[in-house]
């Protein structure tokens, strides 16, 4: 299987010329000698922008500051930590038809004077970082270089990988069946009513089908919100439509339809059926074939602490939809062969994001927390070969920690400027300040965040709450730029992503 | 999941209404272990003495490739003449065919075991080497994790080792309770390591006097020459056997250029050290006599050289313990002066 696209038994024609293609692309790259593709995955809101920013302006700036004498900023990544990286520089990206990933601007969101968190991506764009380093082992010891290429992308898109390998009838079946479910009724029952009472034989018209798009993209939308956290919401381009807002291909809906019904020329069933195929074949594909196909490393970044804010219901949720995701990405050993026609995703690192949300003696139950989650993808990668590992990780730190004294106890507290907006024990934040926070403590056994149906669990009676914090304040070095962020463990990330890379 | 205990709520403090200790950063801390420790220049020196001979690659170095191909050579002119022996022997009487045929055969079998053998002593020296530059690893990293592996690993090396049993059990014992990395790996050189360096002391001590003694009363240089060189290879074999890692005929060259390179690089640091005091004509013994003078003159060299085998087959890094010095392994060389 080679942890590929869940097909149907006989591989069509179709699938055919998408391997192909795959298979030429890769082999274009290999004969054109591109360096690391890095897969940056994650649902939305899980972090890809802020890491990929905060990767970048490590790298770019990591060989100055070791100039000037400054601290190590990233000690356990070893090229920096034995002095070997000599510069990274950011390049003009291989493909010529994608945006190019607004670095600058990013950059400048977190470390203006209105420091705030850049906004969420809604188109997906590429950027290609060269590094620069000396070699010490190998072949060919002495000065090197490695290009890694990062893509990012709204992650809702993602959503939609696990479509590709469903036909319509059955992704309707899924979707209606999960609207049921306790957690989602009453979000989606404006919905449902309208799709039940409808006969999925009766002739098309547009207008059913823009009107059952709409409730249908308003119950994704609702079931979304933060107070939810739900993840399972495919189609993604519902959520984060790009360029495609009201074309065909986004307006359909899930019907309750059996296969056989599909196939009646000019109902309501078979039109949606095409416009689903359509989006499959003109939105999902070529998403999944220039961006996804290809990866060498893979960090896959999970919000778990939104989800854990909602309730187990919302954490199963996300379980669903990372293990869903998970399965459209080859991994496996890598060896020449597989190089040169089918990459192979060697390594693969979980790393559960905003970790600086808690104080640091919760991390390991953080990581334990993760590792269930994502326990299915985990089993299947290690077992065709591919390195794993799970970390707690903070792209960029916004807290410091505290210990504060209330009675007798001493409670491990974090400090930091939460978010306007942002609530705890009854209590408002407007933005500037510092508090002391105490988030509560994660239970030490990892399964209990799984049980229960609770969905958006009421701030009063959680065990356990996390507030989002503002971007910490940006030191600025002698040159007037900004100097790298504070981070948690993105070193450990690094060195696991790339560092037998540059050796 | 409202519970009726009384553990702590989340919940947000003023800054200026309560008690705040501030924390050292832990990931600081973290950040601060992880940076390399600064490396002992002995140990360096041993690590890279390991890197030039036994941990070196021959199969992809051109010398490498010459030796191989010349001896892929040498075995196929071999053949060609064996070939020959054979039917001639064949042509003679067939009962002689048949035994040379049964000799051969006898050979062949010997050749592929002595290339076994060869070949997993070169394997064991090399794992002696890695696990050397491992502990030491583990040691200035402090890492607990690592530290247990390989004291796990390192008394597997000696498992069939009778009289190490008492510290083997002890580190056994001591790998599931709670140690810190480098105190297990200081408890494992202090139990399990002491005894076999006393018995590599004792050894360079003995082959030290033995070229003494026998330098000083031979009757030719040459001689002289042959005497040390043999003496200096059994030393480093008989070292390399009590550490674990019995070495071959490759595995002895091996050791060799190790040891060589060894004491290339600290033959700099040994200006300070008693030798060169005793060599540059502060010996009593060399004024007493020339053929005297030779004699502990060679018997130092060979107490250098024990030495630095020790140093490169030792499986882990001397920390715990200090590294021995010329006059710990031979003090009769230097206490000569005052019976005289």
């Amino acid at each position: 299987m080679g942890g590929t696209l869940p097909s149907p038994a006989l591989p069509n024609l179709s699938d055919l010329i998408f391997e192909t293609g795959i298979a030429a692309r890769s082999f274009a790259d290999f004969v054109t000698g591109s360096g690391l593709r890095l897969g940056v995955t994650g649902l939305s809101r899980a972090g890809k922008t802020i890491f990929i920013t905060a990767l970048i302006h490590q790298l770019t700036r990591a060989a100055k500051l070791a100039a000037e004498g400054r601290r190590n900023t990233l000690p356990v990544f070893r090229l920096i930590a034995e002095k070997r990286l000599t510069g990274a520089r950011l390049e003009p990206q291989p493909n010529d038809a994608v945006p190019r990933f607004a670095y600058e601007d990013h950059l400048a969101a977190l470390t203006a004077a209105d420091r705030h968190w850049p906004e969420s991506t809604r188109r997906i764009s590429e950027l290609r970082l060269t590094i620069e380093f000396e070699r010490k082992a190998g072949w060919r010891p002495g000065p090197s270089s490695l290009s890694i290429d990062i893509v990012d992308y709204p992650g809702e898109w993602l959503l939609d990988l696990p479509l590709l390998g469903k036909t319509y009838a059955q992704w309707s079946r899924e979707t209606l069946e999960a609207s049921a479910a306790a957690a989602r009724a009453s979000l989606a029952a404006h919905w449902r009513g309208a799709t039940l009472g409808l006969d999925p034989r009766a002739p098309a018209s547009e207008d059913q089908a823009r009107r059952l798009a709409e409730l249908f993209t308003g119950y994704l939308k609702a079931a979304r919100a933060e107070r939810y956290a739900l993840s399972t919401l495919p189609p993604g381009r519902f959520l984060m439509p790009g360029d495609l807002e009201g074309s065909p291909a986004l307006t359909f809906a899930p019907l309750q339809v059996e296969d056989a019904d599909t196939e009646i020329a000019g109902s309501l069933a078979a039109m949606m059926a095409r416009r689903y195929e359509a989006y499959k074949t003109h939105v999902v594909r070529p998403f999944f074939r220039d961006h996804f196909a290809r990866l060498d490393r893979q960090i896959v970044l999970v919000d778990a602490l939104a989800a854990l804010n909602s309730g187990p219901a919302a954490v199963r949720d996300l379980e669903n939809a990372l293990a869903d995701v998970l399965t459209a990405f080859r991994a496996g050993r890598s060896n020449l062969l597989s190089t040169i026609f089918r990459p192979r995703i060697d390594k693969i690192l979980f790393a559960a994001t905003k970790a600086d949300h808690l104080h640091h003696t919760s991390h390991d139950r953080l990581e334990s927390i993760l590792r269930h989650l994502v326990g299915r993808a985990i089993v299947r990668a290690e077992n065709v070969g591919a390195a794993v590992d799970v970390v707690a990780m903070a792209a960029v730190r916004a807290t410091r920690e505290a210990a504060v004294q209330q009675g007798r106890q001493n409670l491990n507290a974090i400090v930091g400027t939460p978010l306007p907006g942002e609530e705890i024990g009854g209590e408002v934040f407007d933005g500037t300040g510092e508090v002391a926070i105490f988030p509560g403590e994660l239970p030490a056994d990892p399964r209990a965040v799984f049980r229960g149906e609770t969905l958006a669990v009421s701030p009063g009676e959680a065990d356990y709450r996390f507030v989002r914090f503002r971007p910490p304040l940006a030191e600025l070095g002698t040159d007037g730029l900004p100097l790298p962020l504070p981070h948690i463990r993105l070193d450990r990330a690094l060195e696991f992503l790339m560092g037998d890379k540059v050796r | 999941m409202s519970m009726p205990d009384n553990r702590p709520r989340p919940r947000a403090f003023r800054l200026d209404d309560v008690v705040i200790e501030s924390q050292p950063d832990a990931f600081l801390v973290e950040a601060d272990a992880a940076l390399p420790a600064v490396i002992d220049p002995d140990e360096g020196a041993i690590e890279a003495a390991q890197k030039r001979g036994l941990l070196r690659r021959t199969l992809i170095s051109w010398g490498g490739l010459f030796w191989s191909a010349a001896g892929a050579l040498a075995a196929l002119a071999l053949g060609l003449w064996f070939d020959r022996l054979i039917r001639d022997l064949f042509d003679r009487s067939t009962t002689l065919g048949t035994i040379g045929l049964v000799l051969a055969g006898l050979a062949l079998v010997a050749l592929l075991m002595l290339l076994a053998r060869e070949l997993t002593a070169i394997y064991r020296q090399t794992h002696i080497a890695r696990l050397h530059i491992a502990l030491a690893e583990a040691r200035a990293a402090d890492d607990r994790e690592a530290a247990r592996t390989r004291v796990a690993e390192l008394a597997a090396l000696y498992a069939h080792r009778p009289e190490t049993a008492t510290p083997r059990a002890l580190l056994k014992g001591l790998v599931n309770e709670i140690v810190d990395g480098r105190d297990l790996i200081d408890i494992a050189e202090r139990n399990l390591m002491l005894p076999l360096d006393e018995e590599a002391r004792r050894e360079i001590a003995t082959a030290a006097k033995r070229v003494s003694v026998v330098t000083a009363i031979s009757p030719r240089a040459l001689l002289d020459v042959l005497f040390v060189v043999a003496q200096a290879m059994r030393l480093m074999r008989r070292i390399a056997e009590i550490y674990g890692g019995r070495p071959g005929f490759l595995g002895a060259i091996k050791l060799a250029r190790s040891v060589a390179s060894h004491l290339a690089i600290t033959g700099g640091m040994a200006v300070g050290d008693s030798l060169v005091q005793q060599v540059l004509g502060h010996g009593i013994a060399a004024k007493l006599s020339a053929r005297l003078g030779e004699g502990v003159l060679n018997g130092l060299l060979t107490a250098r050289v024990g030495l630095s085998a020790m140093a490169v087959c030792r499986p882990m890094p001397f920390a715990a313990e200090r590294a021995p010095g010329v006059r710990d392994v031979a003090p009769f060389l230097f206490s000569e002066k005052k019976k005289d």
